[in-house]
């Protein structure tokens, strides 16, 4: 024990006596949410909405046959029916569903009787780019009833669509937050742990380590435990101050349970990117391989991980690579506490992965890490 | 008595390049061993062996009588090394960078602290031991890495080329250093060098080893026995009449030829600081009167040209990957 904390602390020690290192670590994923927060635009793709249909009027099925038109048209949005607005609601909080639209029973009738057509529409605010594409496409969708099925009589706007937001307003910057936590435990987990040893390699000092009494735990675990304590710190930070910045004060919004959950989250993906990491990196011997990985890294894990875009429009091979991918359970997880309140059980998938993820990670690197020349 | 270092047809192999090729010598507890040899004669892959760094292709090596392929752990605790790379952390203090080499060893807090004080004094950083290494200088590296090697008592210590790249002034005060820290107890020292003077100054025995081969193995003083020529002792003398001295001179038995030019005599002795006073001291009384006295003592350089056929090199031309290119500074390489 003596010696894995000796690990720990010298690297500790010198993470500290670099406070440009520490603060860009903080800084730098913070642009990243200005930057980002203002450059994606675009529309979206097969975004699931799910609609329940309570009316069996002419009028709902010919709104349910314009949605399956632009399903099979621009794709923007997949439609899926479903009998009920309770199961449909938990379609959104599982993340099944990006909104559910609902036709109420006198929907048909209203229409006919001139009366307001309204209709239900729960968006899962969360994802602003998502809500506001599933919004345009059910507009378009309502406007063409007006065109080409309602009588001239019935004015387009007696359809009235009704927001019904069904979480705390979520705007475009703060749906960024989970990204931009997930870049930080990124940069953390790549300028520790392993990073390490690859600086050691070519500094030439390898050597005088390896010829003590550490053994492979003593290295991998040392390093893992100080990369996981600077990570939380950092990404903790960035949270925070991230969440300050676009507007949500944390310390009135988040339980202590919801906090706990999130740094467990925190620590987990840190976990399991610091074995990734570990087992990329064991053997490489130049800071440029680090730079080369940590760009080429960044992004495959980042982009795919629904952090901005939905993973549900990416193309099938590139959703089945999010699916592997940690970071996009950490980016649902994250979500889930932050926006919807969801507790420990509506993320216990996110907790699974992640915990997986880590642990075979983490057990691959201490058996592959090569304790010899 | 048991053998500090016992070393037994070592072989190792990289690929089609032999490293080592069948090296044999032991080391007694306490003595101070020199290993010499031109870049990639093998030195450094013999440490490395013995350091528990690598595996022999054949071969057995023990280490206070453990085998350092089986007992790795065991035989760590009982190495001390300074290597030849400086390894202190630049952004540690001095004392940080003993403490936690220290805590590699387990050594409990109460033994370190009086052990790392001791020891900082010892190499005269105990001023300087809250200062971060990246303000020291060269020699005073060099210094820390010698008292890191010796923190945990090693019963071993090993030094790769210990004053490379260090200005003739700091040299000498290393050196100084390592002839303090031999009177540690029973400290058994195996140095390996480029510097002839090195060896000469520290070591009790030395091997020269060239093309993974021990070539030689002895006493500085046997070494030198060894080479045909001998030391030269040139004397200019006043007054006197020459051939009468040079009958004189020519029945010490120590003495091989004399030559008589210009008023100095060029005598070839066996050992020649031992054999001036005697020379001195002969001439003197066959009524001579010594003007002057020059040594030309043998040196270990003119051992190991003897031995290996060609003057030490500092550096020898290195492989530099194709596909990662020069990268890696290779400041332990073969």
């Amino acid at each position: 024990m003596i010696r894995l904390l000796a690990v720990v602390e010298r690297d500790l020690r010198r993470f500290i006596r670099n406070p440009i290192v520490v603060l860009s670590s903080i800084l730098m994923p913070i642009l990243y949410l200005v930057i980002l927060g203002n450059s994606f635009q675009g529309e979206l793709k097969n975004l699931p909405l799910a609609v329940v249909n309570m009316d069996n009027g002419p009028y709902a099925a010919r709104v349910i046959r314009l949605l399956q038109a632009i399903e099979s048209g621009p794709r923007r949005i997949r439609v899926s029916e479903e009998v009920d607005q309770g199961r449909a609601l938990d379609g959104i909080k599982e993340g099944k569903y990006k909104g559910a639209l609902i036709l109420p029973p006198d929907f048909s009738r209203n229409i006919i009787k001139r009366k307001e057509g309204g209709v239900g529409l729960f968006l899962d605010n969360t994802e602003t780019i998502a809500a506001e594409t599933i919004r345009s496409a059910i507009a378009s969708a309502m406007t063409s009833i007006d065109v080409k099925f309602i009588p001239v009589r019935e004015k387009g706007e007696q359809v009235i669509v009704r927001n019904i937001e069904l979480y705390k307003k979520v705007d475009y910057d703060q749906s960024l937050i989970p990204g931009v936590v997930i870049m930080a435990i990124f940069l953390g987990t790549i300028t520790t742990g392993a990073f390490n040893t690859v600086m050691d390699k070519f500094l030439g000092i390898e050597e005088s380590y390896l010829l003590t009494p550490l053994t492979k735990r003593d290295i991998v675990i040392g390093l893992v435990t100080s990369g996981v304590i600077i990570t939380t710190v950092i990404s903790t930070l960035v949270l925070f101050f991230s969440a300050l910045i676009s507007g949500i004060y944390l310390w009135k919004t988040l339980s202590l349970y919801a906090f706990l959950s999130i740094l467990l989250i925190i620590i987990l993906t840190t976990l399991g990117l610091l074995g990734m990491m570990f087992v990329i990196l064991g053997r490489a011997n130049h800071p440029r391989i680090v730079g080369v990985l940590a760009g080429f890294l960044n992004v495959i894990f980042f982009f795919p991980s629904g952090a901005i875009y939905p993973v549900e429009s990416f193309p099938r091979w590139l959703r089945v690579f999010s699916m592997v991918n940690p970071e996009t359970y950490s980016v649902h997880a994250l979500k889930a506490i932050l926006f919807k309140g969801v507790s420990i059980r509506g993320i216990e998938t996110d907790f699974i992965f992640l915990a997986i993820f880590a642990f075979s990670t983490l057990t691959i690197a201490t058996l592959t890490y090569k304790r010899e020349l | 008595m048991m053998k500090a270092i016992e070393v037994t047809d070592l072989v190792k192999n990289f690929g089609t390049i032999t490293a080592l090729n069948g090296v044999s010598f032991s080391i007694e507890e306490g003595e101070v061993f020199g290993l010499l040899g031109p870049n990639g004669a093998g030195k450094t892959t013999l440490i490395r062996i013995l350091t528990t760094l690598m595996r022999p292709t054949a071969g057995k090596a023990h280490v206070m009588g453990i085998n350092v392929e089986k007992e790795k752990a065991a035989v760590r605790k009982l190495i001390g090394v300074v290597p030849q790379a400086m390894t202190s952390d630049l952004d540690l203090t001095g004392l940080e960078n003993m403490d936690i080499y220290a805590r590699f060893y387990d050594m409990p807090r109460k033994e370190r602290e009086g052990r790392i004080e001791y020891l900082l004094g010892m190499v005269g950083l105990k001023e300087r031991s809250n200062d971060l290494v990246a303000t020291y200088s060269g020699g005073m590296r060099r210094r820390l890495e010698i008292a890191k090697g010796l923190v945990h008592k090693p019963s071993i210590l090993i030094l790769d080329e210990p004053t490379i790249g260090l200005d003739p002034q700091s040299r000498h005060v290393v050196w100084e250093l390592l002839k303090n820290s031999l009177d540690e107890d029973g400290l058994t020292i195996l140095l390996t060098t480029h510097y002839m003077e090195e060896a000469e100054l520290l070591c009790e025995r030395i091997a020269i080893i060239d093309y993974g081969k021990i070539v030689a193995i002895d006493t500085l003083e046997g070494l030198k026995r060894q080479l045909p020529d001998k030391d030269i002792v040139e004397i200019t003398v006043g007054g006197i009449n020459a051939t009468k001295v040079i009958e004189e001179v020519k029945t010490l038995t120590f003495v091989h030829s004399i030559i008589y030019a210009e008023g100095t005599l060029r005598i070839s002795v066996d050992n020649g600081a031992q054999a001036i006073p005697l020379l001195v001291g002969r001439i003197e009384d066959t009524g001579g009167r010594v003007i002057s006295v020059l040594l030309k003592q043998q040196t270990l350089e003119d051992v190991f040209i003897h031995y290996t056929g060609r003057p030490i090199r500092e550096e020898e031309a290195k492989k530099v990957s194709f596909l990662i290119g020069a990268g890696v500074p290779q400041k332990w390489g073969r």
